[in-house]
């Protein structure tokens, strides 16, 4: 019975990831590495700022009007220097320390990701569309600094990119304390839409720049009868994502799609989500997107973006701190993005300004049952974006 | 495109202009490398872990059983914890870090 059982099984794409024991160590040091420059290193440049920096801008009579007066302030300090140059180059690595690995798995990843996609053992397909433009946004630079990002295409039926923002992203996040596991943020808003909408039980999910599903498949296990759909440019990550639900045995519909123009019909959807999306795209495509969100949700639709918070979210520290990324990991639309008002990019695309929200919300797996329900009741806030709670924004139709 | 799938070599550098944090850029390299270097040693250290684990369990040791070495859930914890203070001892600060370990 349990060779039976084995030989049903869907097996999982992650498995053919084989690294050498070098590459193991190489990819948990770099792990570490990022813990350094992101908790360590970051905590050290605030101390810098506040205990030096800052007294010195005030001796001298000046202000600080906003976060670019810091950024100018804190361009020459030695400490900004070294968490800068460690943080980068730890960022280059985390793809690094995966690619030959993938390298090695990649005619086996390719031939098991196109028999699921031949097969859909659990039910769900994939569509892809090559004729799809890609739009210059997402391939000019590669974003995170991975070579290649969620596009390039190496070889036919290419799944490497999958491959290697999948495992790159376990590094990046390997000692993270909140992001150890993948899904934490569809997790985590998932548990909020119950815990703050108990009737609410979608048809459909639609997940936009999905990359590989990540983010996607806890919808589907916290609405199980909801029929889930994911959505992206890049072909690579797709079949990399299809092949990685087919195995979970969660069913989704993945298809290769611009989430500005969707070939969805109206009002097709009751949940649409997406996480780390928005802030990669021009205030153009941003508009668009939420145009689209607007036209595929039904009435008493859902629309929740897990997203940077935006800049009058925050103080002036955490703006210099958060922008960091966009001159230095490829993310050109990231200062921009979040100088603009979530609220009113929901009204804008036609939603109603009263049923448009913006919060942060606690990482539910390590918040803690009593202290989510002091949450609900307004008597305790969510910690910061990323340190244990996540910014979301978006609207009810 | 590669036709062959086993011979496709991934890009290793992104497309994008590189920031440069230091006044000579020289030193931006230089970082590169003293980070790469301090990543062998890590990497070199944990090998020689792997062989002195090894030698106390089975009395030998072979290139097959290194890489088939896998740590336990405490011996993982053990090593997270040495490479976090090995960071933090290599990547001292002048400014503000005291001499730990």
């Amino acid at each position: 019975m349990a060779a039976q059982m084995e030989s049903i099984a869907v097996p999982n794409i992650e498995e053919l990831f084989r690294p050498t024991h070098d590459e193991r160590a190489r990819q948990s040091l770099v792990s570490m590495l990022r813990k350094h420059a992101i908790i360590d290193l970051r905590a050290k440049v605030r101390s810098e700022y506040e205990d030096k920096v800052a007294p010195e801008l005030s001796a001298r009579g000046q202000t600080v009007k906003d976060w670019r007066d810091i950024e100018s302030a804190m361009a020459d300090d030695p400490v900004h220097r070294i968490y800068s140059s460690l943080r980068y180059n730890a960022q280059e690595m985390c793809y690094q320390s995966v690619q030959p690995a993938v390298e090695r798995a990649l005619p086996s990843m390719i031939d098991l990701a196109r028999d699921l996609a031949a097969r859909n053992p659990t039910g769900g397909s994939l569509q892809l569309d090559p004729s799809l433009p890609i739009p210059r946004y997402l391939n000019a630079l590669d974003v995170h600094l991975a070579p290649g990002w969620v596009t390039a295409e190496h070889t036919h039926d290419d799944v490497a990119q999958g491959a290697v923002v999948a495992f790159g992203g376990k590094v990046f996040t390997g000692q993270h304390p909140y992001r150890k596991r993948p899904g934490v943020v569809a997790e985590s808003i998932a548990y909020w839409i119950k815990k703050t909408r108990p009737g609410f039980n979608p048809r459909r999910i639609l997940d936009l720049g999905t990359t590989t599903g990540k983010n996607l498949l806890p919808y589907k296990t916290a609405f199980p009868k909801a029929e889930a759909h994911g959505i992206d440019c890049g072909a690579p990550v797709l079949r990399y994502a299809h092949a990685l639900a087919e195995h979970e045995g969660i069913a989704v519909h993945f298809s290769q799609q611009n989430a500005e123009h969707t070939n969805f019909v109206d009002g097709h959807f009751d949940l649409i989500v997406s996480s780390f999306f928005l802030h990669e795209i021009p205030g153009k495509a941003t508009r668009a997107v939420l145009n689209e969100c607007f036209r595929l949700l039904a009435p008493g639709g859902l629309m929740i973006h897990m997203e940077l918070p935006d800049a009058a979210s925050v103080t002036d520290y955490e703006n210099f701190f958060w922008n960091w990324d966009t001159t230095n990991n490829n993310e050109p639309f990231y200062t921009s993005y979040r100088d603009q008002d979530p609220i009113a990019l929901a009204a804008g695309a036609g939603f109603d300004r009263a049923k448009a929200f913006k919060l942060t919300i606690p990482d539910s797996a390590s918040f803690g049952e009593e202290r989510y329900a002091k949450f609900l009741a307004g008597e305790i806030q969510a910690p910061a974006h990323g340190s244990g709670g996540w910014f979301i924004h978006g609207a009810e139709k | 495109m590669q036709a062959d799938p086993t011979k496709v070599v991934l890009p290793r550098t992104s497309k994008g202009k590189r920031p440069v944090f230091f006044d000579d850029p020289s030193v931006d390299q230089l970082m590169t490398f003293v980070i790469e270097l301090t990543t062998e040693v890590a990497v070199l250290r944990e090998r020689l872990d792997t062989v002195e684990q090894l030698l106390e369990r089975d009395g030998q040791v072979t290139r097959a059983s290194i890489e088939a070495f896998q740590p336990s859930a405490e011996l993982e914890s053990e090593r997270n914890a040495w490479r976090d203070a090995y960071l933090k001892r290599v990547f001292r600060l002048h400014s503000t870090d005291q001499i730990e370990g």
